[in-house]
């Protein structure tokens, strides 16, 4: 392009008909061309360049990037390789697990999906120091490996690679109830071997018929020891564990940022807005709470929950789920035996940035608040708190006591179920009876597991109360082998939920949780309905609406009630509105059961038993639902038996018959639970 | 009234043990034929192995959207019949909203725009319209094939679509198979069982009901065999031209070609593609045609 040599600094004009501008045309000429060279540098170029280079990187296996677990696991300091075989996820899971824990014992591991890889590179595996392939496999179908397993299997097949220097291990992941039991584990577990592979530990197999976290877990137990024999590494916790989040304190903080107890989103308790749910609780004033029985050591009580404007509806059957509150006295104890400030302002901060949970509850907030509104403190710690806590323990005893009650072995198992479970110690209680155990206070609000919120039967019905839940509860109160008192945390919140003139003083953050708690769709249909003790509670909401229908002029069906307590004169809940609502004709029957007001007990499936012709004519030709309320564990289970029972005799059936005949009536709808235990 | 022990004939012993005039068990024993025969389509079959193509997955999803949004109007319009309304339960089931989150998921803001109704989803919908308007006391067997399927099978389904096609675990795209407000499957279908046995109906009507639940199952099979001839011609489109840029395995996160992630808007492709639209962007030409200019000024001024 000529003499496009470079010229002088611009501002030194060349020649003498250019001395007054302060670009000459030959520097113009110059910068336009560099500017457009740039450009085109800049913008086109490059994009020019990348497109042939592509088609190289893709589809065949090459040794480049991503195909060979072998580069990455060298480059991300990696020697253990868990590949999973998983169809919905659970193997998959169990290889994430796996390859966290290797951090315990000095080892790195990573979870890989062998379809991404060039699994062929096992042969190479030796490569890398201590190094070990571990495979989730699951068995699907007719014994088929997973999707994601089948280039695998198609390879393990057909190859005769020497896979010697390959050490591996197998858990698969299988179901009795299929013929081809654990198919894809014990095939691959026999097959590295046949092609030299090593094998350092048992094949596990896991059967969900069963239980597969319990076999997963005793698997892993045993697992670990095993490879750390065979590295020669340190199976124990004596190095540090593995912290989930980073403690970060702050000194400076703004205090409108600071949660003291939301369950979502910040200030939510301040600027209440509907819709209210689980992570948006509506806080409700208390406008009653009144104690129930006239007498006994217990304390059964109503209370009234106020939800104008909230715009919640309910249904009676509904739960009413609250967000309770830890007693304070238990929460300065801890602060007080860790010696902590509990006032101190914290973040519990993610250390694996690309997790969903940034921080195991609400942050930043107080360790007072933490301990009152999110964690449980009330419930004995799950064994494998006691394991991250043990290396806080410097009395040796101690140390041991705890490891050994969150190990496998049986001996360990019962000493956790006796020390732990039935003397049930809290966390509290297991830092008084060690003295030498003092963890970091930050380290024990990541293991504690989150304080739930708890349900309870509505016992009211919408029609006649549609701006309040009413709930009826007893406190739970016990004393423990080891002479504590303990006291259920949302039962006793609630009792001292007394309503207050100034009605934010008594607020209960709630949601309403819809069930399948019904009446039958037609009022005309009869129901019987059986709630002893507060099982009563939805009863007095089914009978309130039975009542409001009949107002209505609606035709109703004969309402049944089979209720029991202790004591006619101590703990016979709502017994003048159940005596108005008889009184009125609108309870056909009340028929109570006092257990302990003679010498035999006396429940409700003795009167149930007594009134057996009843109840069969109104099951078979009054098309009556049945719904239970109450105890899980014996009062429902006696119950039922009691209806196979009636159906046998007056149905003229046998026993399987009879059985057969009440699951339908569950499968229908006709016989309905609403049972805890 | 107590029978007599030992005075019942087998036949009516067993009447004890079964009401066959529950609509809820003649429905189970009547449609049983054709559930077996739906879940053994190859689609079907597929679907539940994980392997099913996104595009397909997209294509299931509105064909589910049309459907639903027909079967839900119907639905509302019936509330007070009382041939229907025990069976109203908008809050619990209703799918529509989800579905629409998905749609917006895979499709994007517009997703409006880019959807249509298939020929066989088409039949279907017309099906229910009619139902809807002019045999209400049948649309009960809509509701029934769809709803207490999506409540039992269809939580194996959820699982499977997530993985197989690599969704994200906030669940986007899957909303569909997420029931928010029935936090017992089996005891809602205990309830809805109870629903479908309050409806007064003759014997004759809960015979046509059958009769039409069978129906529902065929006209699902059909949208599954249209589903399924998409499915492979989709695969033969991938076989010729261009350049095999993806071979479907692995993780697509980390194909250098694919520059957004998973499910955004259909378009941005690899930087070839993205060069090209570049190029026709006003700015870029701007540029271009500046430099051209410039440098037409220069070769004229050389040469002058």
């Amino acid at each position: 392009m000529g003499d496009a040599g470079v010229k002088q600094t611009v501002s030194t004009p060349d020649s003498p008909a250019e001395q007054d501008s302060l670009f000459s045309m030959t520097d113009l000429f110059l910068i336009s061309l560099i500017t457009g060279l740039l450009t085109y540098w800049f913008f086109f170029r490059k994009k020019k360049e990348e497109v042939p280079e592509l088609p190289k990187i893709s589809p065949v296996a090459s040794p480049v990037r991503d195909s060979s677990f072998i580069e990455k696991m060298k480059k991300t300091g990696r020697n253990i390789v868990v590949f999973y075989g998983s169809q919905t996820g659970t193997a998959e899971e169990f290889a994430n697990r796996l390859s966290k824990d290797a951090h315990r014992y000095g080892l790195r591991g990573m979870a890989a999906d062998p379809e991404e890889y060039d699994l062929s590179d096992l042969s190479r595996l030796s490569e890398i120091d201590k190094s070990l392939a571990v495979f989730c496999m699951a068995t699907y179908g007719e014994g088929d490996p997973t999707d994601n397993a089948q280039d695998f299997y198609d390879w393990l097949q057909e190859t005769d690679a020497d896979l010697s220097g390959l050490r591996f291990a197998v858990f698969g992941l299988g179901n009795k109830t299929y013929e081809h039991f654990n198919a894809m584990g014990k095939y691959v577990d026999k097959r590295l071997e046949e092609l030299g592979a090593q094998r350092i530990f048992e094949l596990g197999q896991g059967d969900d018929d069963g239980n597969l976290e319990e076999d997963f877990i005793t698997w892993r137990e045993q697992f670990w020891p095993a490879v750390c024999e065979h590295f020669g590494v340190e199976a124990t916790g004596e190095e540090s564990s593995i912290r989930q989040y980073e403690l970060v304190v702050h000194t400076d903080v703004n205090m409108s940022k600071v949660y003291t107890g939301e369950m979502g989103r910040l200030k939510s308790y301040e600027n209440q807005k509907p819709p209210f749910d689980a992570k948006n609780p509506f806080l409700a004033p208390v406008t009653v709470n009144r104690k129930l029985n006239k007498g006994g050591e217990r304390h059964l009580m109503h209370l009234e929950l106020d939800i104008s404007n909230s715009k919640i509806r309910y249904e009676s059957g509904d739960h009413v789920a609250v967000y309770p509150a830890n007693d304070s006295s238990l929460v300065n104890q801890i602060g007080e035996i860790l010696q902590t400030d509990l006032d101190t302002i914290m973040s519990l901060n993610n250390l694996d940035e690309e997790s969903n949970k940034k921080h195991p509850f609400p942050c930043p907030t107080s360790y007072r608040t933490a301990l009152t509104y999110y964690l449980d403190i009330t419930n004995p710690p799950r064994t494998n708190v006691l394991y991250e806590l043990a290396q806080y323990a410097t009395e040796p005893g101690e140390q041991e006591q705890l490891r050994k009650m969150a190990s496998s072995a049986a001996e360990g198992k019962a000493l956790y179920l006796s020390w732990v479970v039935e003397a049930r110690r809290n966390i509290l209680a297991i830092l008084q009876d060690m003295p030498s155990l003092r963890p970091p206070i930050d380290h024990l609000c990541e293991l504690l597991p989150r304080l739930q919120a708890r349900y309870y039967s509505i016992a009211s019905s919408s029609k006649v109360h549609p701006n309040a839940i009413h709930i009826c509860a007893v406190t739970v109160e016990y004393e423990t082998k080891t002479g504590r008192l303990n006291k259920g945390v949302a039962t006793n919140w609630l009792k001292n939920k007394v309503p207050h003139e100034n009605r934010s003083k008594s607020l209960v953050p709630m949601y309403v949780r819809k069930s399948q708690f019904r009446l039958p769709f037609k009022p005309s249909t009869p129901v019987i309905m059986i709630g002893p003790g507060t099982g009563i509670a939805p009863f007095m909401g089914f009978i309130q609406e039975r009542a409001w229908l009949k107002q209505q002029g609606k035709e109703v069906g004969d309402t049944v009630l089979y209720y029991g307590c202790r004591h006619e004169n101590e703990d016979y809940l709502y017994r003048e509105e159940l005596a108005r609502f008889h009184e009125d004709g609108l309870l056909t029957q009340l028929n109570v059961a006092f257990s302990r007001d003679q010498a035999e007990k006396v429940y409700v499936q003795h009167l149930l038993r007594k009134n057996k012709e009843n109840v069969w004519k109104l099951l078979n030709e009054g098309n009556a639902h049945v719904y239970v309320c109450g105890d899980a564990r014996n009062m429902a289970r006696d119950v039922q038996n009691t209806f196979y029972e009636i159906v046998a005799e007056f149905g003229n059936m046998s026993q399987p018959q009879a059985v057969d005949y009440v699951k339908k009536l569950m499968t229908k709808g006709r016989y309905s639970l609403d049972v805890w235990s | 009234m107590v029978p007599v022990p030992g005075s019942l004939s087998s036949a009516e012993l067993s009447c004890f043990t079964c009401s066959p005039t529950d609509l809820s068990e003649l429905l189970k024993k009547g449609t049983k034929e054709s559930h077996d025969r739906a879940t053994n389509t190859q689609f079907v079959k597929d679907f539940l192995k994980g392997r099913i193509k996104k595009e397909v997955f997209k294509l299931a999803t509105v064909a589910l959207y049309f459907t639903y949004s027909a079967l839900e109007e119907e639905m509302d319009h019936n509330k007070d019949n009382p041939v229907f309304a025990p069976l109203y339960f908008p809050l619990e089931l209703h799918r529509r909203e989800a579905l629409v989150k998905d749609m917006e998921y895979f499709y994007g803001e517009d997703w409006k725009e880019k959807i249509q109704c298939s020929e066989a989803t088409q039949q279907y919908v017309d099906r229910i319209r009619h139902v809807g308007q002019h045999e209400p006391e049948l649309l009960v067997a809509h509701a029934y094939t769809r709803y207490m399927g999506d409540l039992s099978g269809g939580q194996v389904l959820k699982k499977v679509a997530q993985r197989a096609l690599k969704l994200p675990p906030t669940e986007e795209g899957i909303q569909f198979y997420m029931f928010e407000n029935i936090s017992n499957a089996q005891q809602f279908k205990q309830l809805y069982r109870a629903r479908m046995n309050a409806l007064d109906l003759d014997k004759n009507t809960k015979e046509r009901i059958v009769e039409e639940a069978n129906r529902a199952f065929k006209l699902n099979m059909q949208v599954f065999d249209e589903l399924e001839k998409t499915g492979l011609s989709l695969a033969d489109e991938a076989q010729d031209g261009g350049v095999p840029v993806h071979d479907g395995k692995g993780d697509i996160r980390k194909c250098p070609f694919y520059a957004d992630k998973l499910g955004g808007t259909a378009g941005a492709g690899c930087p070839y593609h993205t060069a090209m639209s570049l190029a026709k962007q006003p700015l870029v030409q701007l540029i271009l045609a500046a430099w051209v200019a410039l440098a037409a000024g220069a070769a004229a001024w050389y040469v002058m």
